[in-house]
Parts: structure tokens; C-alpha cells; sequence
């Protein structure tokens, strides 16, 4: 298979980027594993755990006989071990693990059982574990105490000291070449016939940084797949070694996190602007919104392979999508009247709306240069809106460049962005939702809602993630999707379709909506003789 | 003569100190940081001071550069954040790949337009006609769409490898695998370089036929073959030997593409990494070593020039 960029690290509890993920998932293990078909969580070196009547306390009991790639056992000492490195200082996971920015603890009562206790009730539970390999303590815990975690699972860390439960052992890595995984023959997992897992002997993962050449490696049989979904322009050549019976292209549903535009909505950000009347109103992003037409937007941007979509949650976020959430219509006589209504009028009939006083409604959008559909979308998006008088400039900026302008919130309108969520589980995602998160990016980190809506929503995420049942969780994110909808602080235009492709001499493929679409269920992949 | 070469090594030295802080300082003070690029858009700024503080880029950039020049007199070129290796470890690495590339590529344009220049240059005729229309194609042909074509052409007839520099299942050191993986990015750089040549060599030998000594020696009833081939050629080569420096130059931006699309582990590919990831250090070293691919090949096109024309060395 092959991936893009080189690894940053052996885990990605130190570097969040999708090579690191990738090696975390074929070398280790976790507790629970969210399954990416069916987005529940299950028991994976946990056996089965209690939930204290309070929601405080977890009790896990750990598989037995499980063994790392060392064939050192596991025992409770190496969850505990795992959960005190998850909030080392260089960790990148350790916010993901924090519960009102508090911290789990982990307490071993036995050799096999442990203890989680939760700072607050916390309604995903488990699930937060999700991210937290299960790392050997004998292999690690003199480097966590010496402040040398990170360095432990450097790149420069020789592969056979990355000791893991995971179904596969790193054998081989070349810097710019390829990173080589043998079969982890203590793994713990058997299949439902008894024959121990994983069915591969080996993957190897190539690193072509150019796309381009990543599909050319598919088409031709070089690689057996990619790390994630192929691009729509992708489409039609793999299709055609589709149609020639080397390749099978699943479609997976449509993206969980489809692109959205946000206006700077931080308070200041336009107080010596002669924009600032209208710019952060409302009734600007529910025009942006009326205006667009989004299927035109799904054919002419994702070349009809994608879903018209309202909101962050998309269809296939089965659990949390919701059909009760209002869809604005694609209605340019009613984006004219909201921008009306904020003062934006064609005073001097030259088909473009003036403020107050006089000067022509513009703004410029901000996305990332080089990435096809953020680009394209962008265009389409300035071209529909000049049809309802709105000037849009666009400016592309290399993405390093991009993210560091939205993130000091300084001198930027608006932005077109393709922002990744963490979890279908909204509770997890709360970064986003709530005032104080640092994903809530159209204004992050506030100290107090600036708004009466983000408040709301606030209290109701506040408790969502404390109600232990899924229908008083569902009630109160109804209503915030409903709130969001209301204001639309992000709008969102399309959902493209997830297309992963692979080789027909691969069998037994679990397809999941999020990356890596294939490898995450690595142990149970097989291949065709 | 002694002197010219210790005056250009001395030059080459500065050049080289320059270019790399330049591109330390760019790379240091573009938007966005190492930490924006590897922890991504959200994280909270509590975090993102922590890692900062971790890699050193809390300090300013003036500091930084002090940092690394104190470092750099002791011949230590810091240590890439991208890799966590160090870069005086990893550059040479790449930049033996990269001189592998560049180098067959030199032999191989070198060895097609030489003779075509000289073929099209004191020819005339269909054939002379196509090799020129061929010329003029390929020089307007970036690296990058040559390498998307050979790519593709080796993935639709899978008689070559399509990328990388060994096969996963050959023996790493297999020296007829490397060679097979090579063809495909030596040929990508090579190309344009050879259509390069052959205008350039054409052009001399076309001009330099027109010269007065030429028509005196063919007077004298020497051969045109042999006026062409020892008389007008030595003369001819003078432009296109000042050219090396320049080509080798091209090279190497032009193996920046070729690496990407051809998945060469080169140095080309680690300075884009660098390039994104803002791991100025990194970006240092790579400028540094593509300076000095940029010094030896001035030096040896000058030396080449000096060895075709004698009154160059005076």
C-alpha cells in the first residue's frame, strides 16, 4: 500500500498525522476499539468492564493471556503505565483524554483488572480510549521517567525496540522509501474459526508523496491500496482497472466532515473596519447559505459524487444525523432580502450591493492552495454569490500559511477549510461545539459565550455529555444542530462520496467511513490465492 | 591557476554560508510554524507554547539563526524536526541520492545532445529538421510533465518500475534494481538537458562553420567531416562547456519535481518536507548542499570551458 508522507513517529499518541496513525493501528492495541462500520464500541484488550452506578468509575477487565510483540504479558500496571504517558508533556493526545480539562486516572486492582475513574459523568464513557494505545511499560517506562518518552518512539528509535499488541511488528523502515510490517505472531486476536489473526504475513507501505503517482501504483497493481479515500478526479482511471477486474472500488457513504466557509466571528477582528455593520451579521452566512445552489455545488466541485449537505453532520454519522434539522433552499429572492436587511442594497444599480454608504459589499475567503475541491468549491462559492451583488475575493495560501492566519484570528474575512473531526460522537468533538473549544473556530477559546445561541448551545452540550442515556443525549443535540442551523457560524455545502479502492486479490475488506477507510481493521484483511 | 581555484572555493564557501542562512531565515519567518503544521488547526494554544518550547521555536528568529551559527562552527547543522534526526546525518544521505540522479542525467544528456547538436548544427535536411522540431518540444517540457508521462507510460506497460529506489521484495542491495528504478527520473531530467544541449551545440557549430577559418581550412582541402569533427566542434563546445555550471543547477530544481512524482528518496523531496513542515534547520541543510551541487558544477564547467578554449585560462 502506500502513503504520502513519511512518519513523524511510531505513535501517534506523539505526532497527530495519518502515517503515525497508520503504524499506531498495525503495531498497537487499545482497550475499546470504536468499530468503523458500526460506530459502537467494543471490547478489545478489555474483556468487559462495569460502569459504577455514580457514571464515575470504570472497572475493566483485561483479555487474559495476551502477550506484547516481546512476549512480555500484559497486565494492568501497562494500562495505568499507558494513561499516565498518554498526558506526557510531548503527548498529542493527551487534551483528547482531558474531561472538562481534567484528567482519567487508572488504578490496577489485579493483574488483569483496572480501575478508570472519570473526573465528571461523562456520556461517551469508554470511548474516549478510543485513541490511547496500550503501551509496554517494561519497554518505555524508564524513558517516561527520564522525560524521554517522545524520543522513545522517535523515528530514530531502531524497529525492533517498538514492542506493541497490535497485530503486525514494524521489521523495516527506510526514510523516504517504505515502511515494512511482518506478522505480530503473539497476536491475541483469532478469528471465529480459531485461526489466530492477522491472516497477512506482511504489508509493506511504500511512501510516494505525489498522488498522481500513488494512483498510477494502484491502477498499474504496484500497490494493493491507498491509505484513504481516492479523489474524485481519481475516479474514472480507477474505475476503468474497476471495469478490467484488477480493481474493486467501494463506496463508502459520504464524508463526515465535508468543507465549510466561516466568517471571522471574533469580536474584534472588524472593530476598524467600515465592514463591521455587517460582515458578523446572522443574516450574511443564512444568505451565503440561500444563495448557493448545492447540488450544482456537488456536480460541478465533487463531479456529482457527493451529497448536498446543512450542516457538520452528515448522513453517515448514523447515530447523531438528524432529518429534523432545517435545510435552508437554495433561494436567491430570499438571500437578496436577508442582505437587505443588514444594509447591503444595489444602490446604484450596477448589480452589486453597497453598505450604507455606498462602498460595494466585498470580502475575501482564504482556503488552501493545491487541494482540487477547496479551490474549485471556493470559485463556485465567489461566483454564486456575485450573482446576489456579494463581492468575493479569493486568495489561496499554502496550508501551513492558512492555518496559522485563522488560528491567530488576525487579519482574515472568511475561510473555505476542510476541518477533520475527532470522533462521531459530538461529546468528543465538544472542542467544536462549545464557546471555550479550540476547534469552535469561527471564535475560539472564549472566556463567556459571546452569544446568546452559543450559549445554548453550551448548556445543552454541557448536558449531553453528562446524560448516561442515548435518548436525553439525542434530545439535547437535536437542539443544538437545530440552534446551529439557526445561525450557521460554519456553512456547509456538500458531502463528497468516499470512494476507497483496492485490489481484487484483497478479500474479506471492512470499508469504514473514517481514515484509514481499510487499515483499521488491518488483522482481518486477507488475500486471494 | 592555483590561486583562480582557491579564489572560487573561498567564493563557493560564502555562497554556501549565504544560502543557507537565507533560507534558514525564510523558512523561520514564513507564516506558520512546525507546531501549526504537525499538531494541525485546533489545538489549544496551551499545548502548542509547550511544543514550541520543546523544538525551540519560542525563541525568536534572530536568536534561532545566533543558535544554529554557533552550532554550525562546530560543523553541527542542527537537528531536522520533521525527521528528529540529525541534519548533517540526513542530507548527505539524500543528497548521494539526488547526485545519482543528476549525475546519470549529465552522462545521458550529454551523450544524446552532443552528437544531435553537432548532427543538426552542420547538417541540413528532414531528419536535421526533426531532431531540431524534437529539441524545441522537450526544452518546453517541464521535468514535471515528462516524469507524469514516463510514470505513466512505465504504469501502463509495466515494463519499468513506476517508482521509488528499490523494490520492496529485491535485495536492498541490488544494484541492477537500483539502476532499473533510475531510468524513469534519469531519463525525466535528462530529457530537457539534452534538447538543451543539442540547440546549444547546434547553435555553436552552426555559427562556427560560418567563420572565416573554416572556409580556409575546406579551402585547403581538408574533409568537411573532419573540419566539423576536429576543427569547428572544439571551437563549438565553448558555449555549451560554460553551460555545465547552469545545467547542473537546473538539475537540481528540476529533480525537486522528479523525486515527488517518482518517489526518489533525493534531496529534492527532503527540502520540499522541510519546505512544508517549516523545519528551517532542515531547509538549511538542503540549500547548503544544493549550493554546493551549484559550486562544483560552476567549477567544473569552468574548468571545462578553461580545457576547450586556452585563452580562458590566461
Amino acid at each position: 500500500m502506500a502513503v504520502r508522507t513519511e512518519p513523524r513517529s511510531f505513535c501517534s499518541c506523539i505526532a497527530p498525522e495519518a502515517t503515525a496513525h497508520l503504524i499506531t493501528l498495525l503495531t498497537q492495541a487499545r482497550l475499546v476499539r470504536v468499530n468503523q462500520t458500526t460506530e459502537d464500541i467494543e471490547p478489545w484488550i478489555a474483556d468487559s468492564w462495569t460502569r459504577s452506578d455514580d457514571g464515575l468509575r470504570y472497572i475493566i477487565k483485561l483479555k487474559p493471556n495476551v502477550l506484547f510483540s516481546d512476549a512480555t504479558p500484559l497486565t494492568a500496571d501497562d494500562v495505568v503505565f499507558s494513561l499516565a504517558a498518554a498526558y506526557d508533556s510531548a503527548s498529542a493526545i493527551a487534551d483528547s483524554l482531558k474531561i472538562g480539562g481534567k484528567t482519567l486516572h487508572a488504578t490496577a486492582l489485579g493483574p488483569l483488572t483496572v480501575a478508570i475513574a472519570f473526573p465528571s459523568v461523562f456520556s461517551p464513557g469508554l470511548r474516549v480510549l478510543d485513541a490511547m494505545p496500550i503501551l509496554p511499560k517494561h519497554k518505555l517506562e524508564a524513558a517516561f521517567a527520564s522525560g524521554r518518552f517522545a524520543a522513545a518512539l522517535s523515528v530514530t528509535t531502531p524497529v525492533n525496540d517498538i514492542v506493541g499488541l497490535g497485530p503486525f511488528v514494524m521489521t523495516d523502515y527506510r526514510p523516504g522509501e517504505r515502511l515494512v510490517f511482518t506478522r505480530n505472531d503473539r497476536y491475541f486476536r483469532t478469528d471465529e474459526r480459531g485461526t489466530r489473526l492477522p491472516y497477512l504475513d506482511r504489508i509493506v507501505v511504500e511512501i510516494v508523496p505525489d498522488q498522481d503517482a500513488q494512483v498510477l501504483k494502484l491502477e498499474a497493481g504496484d500497490v494493493d491500496m491507498e491509505a484513504s479515500e481516492i479523489r474524485p478526479q481519481d475516479y474514472a482511471p480507477l474505475k476503468r482497472a474497476a471495469d478490467r477486474g484488477t480493481l474493486r472500488i467501494i463506496d463508502v457513504g459520504e464524508a463526515v466532515d465535508p468543507d465549510s466557509l466561516w466568517i471571522n466571528l471574533r469580536p474584534a477582528a472588524f472593530d476598524r473596519d467600515p465592514r463591521r455593520s455587517w460582515i458578523q451579521r446572522d443574516e450574511l452566512r443564512q444568505a451565503i447559505s440561500a444563495a448557493v445552489d448545492r447540488q450544482s455545488f456537488a456536480d460541478t466541485v465533487f463531479l456529482g459524487a457527493a451529497t448536498p449537505v446543512y450542516g457538520p453532520i452528515t448522513p453517515s454519522n448514523k447515530k447523531w444525523y438528524s432529518e429534523e434539522v432545517p435545510r435552508p433552499a437554495y433561494d436567491v429572492t430570499r438571500a437578496k432580502r436577508l442582505l437587505s436587511e443588514i444594509g447591503l442594497v444595489d444602490r446604484n444599480h450596477d448589480g452589486l450591493v453597497e453598505d450604507a454608504s455606498g462602498t460595494p459589499a466585498r470580502f475575501t475567503l482564504l482556503t488552501m492552495k493545491g487541494q482540487t475541491a477547496l479551490e474549485r468549491g471556493a470559485y463556485l462559492i465567489s461566483g454564486e454569490l456575485k450573482k446576489i451583488g456579494l463581492t468575493v475575493d479569493i486568495a489561496t495560501l499554502e496550508g501551513n500559511a492558512l492555518i496559522q492566519k485563522f488560528v491567530s484570528g488576525k487579519n482574515y474575512d472568511a475561510v473555505y477549510f476542510h476541518l477533520t473531526t475527532t470522533s462521531s460522537d459530538p461529546v468528543l468533538n465538544a472542542d467544536f461545539w462549545s464557546s471555550t473549544g479550540d476547534a469552535h473556530i469561527w471564535n475560539p477559546g472564549q472566556k463567556s459565550p459571546s452569544t446568546v445561541w452559543e450559549r445554548q448551545i453550551d448548556e445543552l452540550m454541557a448536558r449531553s455529555a453528562s446524560a448516561l442515556d442515548d435518548t436525553g443525549r439525542k434530545t439535547a443535540f437535536l437542539e443544538v444542530q437545530k440552534i446551529f442551523a439557526a445561525h450557521q457560524p460554519m456553512v456547509y455545502f456538500a458531502a463528497p462520496r468516499v470512494f476507497v479502492a483496492a485490489s481484487t486479490r484483497l478479500t474479506n475488506l471492512t470499508p469504514g467511513i473514517s481514515r484509514p477507510q481499510l487499515l483499521w481493521a488491518a488483522d482481518t484483511i486477507a488475500v486471494r490465492h | 591557476m592555483r590561486q583562480y581555484i582557491a579564489r572560487r572555493l573561498a567564493f563557493s564557501v560564502l555562497l554556501v554560508f549565504v544560502v543557507s542562512s537565507v533560507s534558514l531565515l525564510l523558512a523561520s519567518v514564513a507564516p506558520g510554524d512546525f507546531v501549526t503544521e504537525s499538531l494541525g488547526a485546533v489545538v489549544s494554544p496551551e499545548t502548542a507554547a509547550r511544543a514550541r518550547v520543546r523544538y525551540g521555536l519560542d525563541q525568536s528568529v534572530g536568536e534561532q539563526y545566533g543558535r544554529w551559527l554557533i552550532r554550525v562552527a562546530r560543523f553541527d547543522f542542527g537537528r531536522s524536526l520533521v525527521y528528529d534526526r540529525p541534519v548533517a546525518d540526513l542530507v548527505p544521505e539524500r543528497a548521494a541520492n539526488t547526485a545519482l540522479l543528476a549525475l546519470a542525467a549529465l552522462i545521458l544528456s550529454t551523450v544524446i545532445g552532443l552528437p544531435l547538436g553537432i548532427f543538426s548544427g552542420s547538417r541540413r535536411g528532414i531528419v536535421a529538421a526533426i531532431v531540431r522540431g524534437a529539441s524545441v518540444a522537450l526544452v518546453s517540457m517541464p521535468p514535471l510533465l515528462t516524469s507524469l508521462v514516463l510514470v505513466f507510460l512505465a504504469a501502463r506497460t509495466g515494463w519499468l518500475p513506476i517508482g521509488g529506489m528499490r523494490s520492496s521484495t529485491a535485495d536492498s542491495t541490488s544494484v541492477i534494481d537500483v539502476l532499473k528504478h533510475m531510468i524513469v527520473p534519469v531519463v525525466a531530467l535528462a530529457l530537457p538537458i539534452a534538447a538543451t544541449f543539442e540547440r546549444l551545440q547546434s547553435q555553436a557549430l552552426a555559427d562556427t562553420v560560418r567563420q572565416p577559418f573554416v572556409a580556409a581550412t575546406l579551402a585547403r582541402g581538408v574533409s568537411a567531416q573532419r573540419v566539423v569533427w576536429r576543427d569547428a566542434l572544439k571551437a563549438a563546445l565553448v558555449p555549451v562547456a560554460s553551460m555545465y555550471g547552469l545545467v547542473v543547477g537546473s538539475l537540481l530544481s528540476g529533480s525537486f519535481v522528479v523525486e515527488m512524482v517518482t518517489a526518489w528518496p533525493g534531496l529534492g523531496r527532503l527540502m520540499l518536507d522541510g519546505l512544508r513542515a517549516r523545519d528551517a534547520y532542515l531547509v538549511a541543510g538542503c540549500a547548503a548542499a544544493g549550493t554546493v551541487f551549484l559550486a562544483l558544477g560552476t567549477l567544473v564547467s569552468d574548468a571545462a570551458v578553461a580545457f576547450v578554449d586556452p585563452r580562458s585560462r590566461q
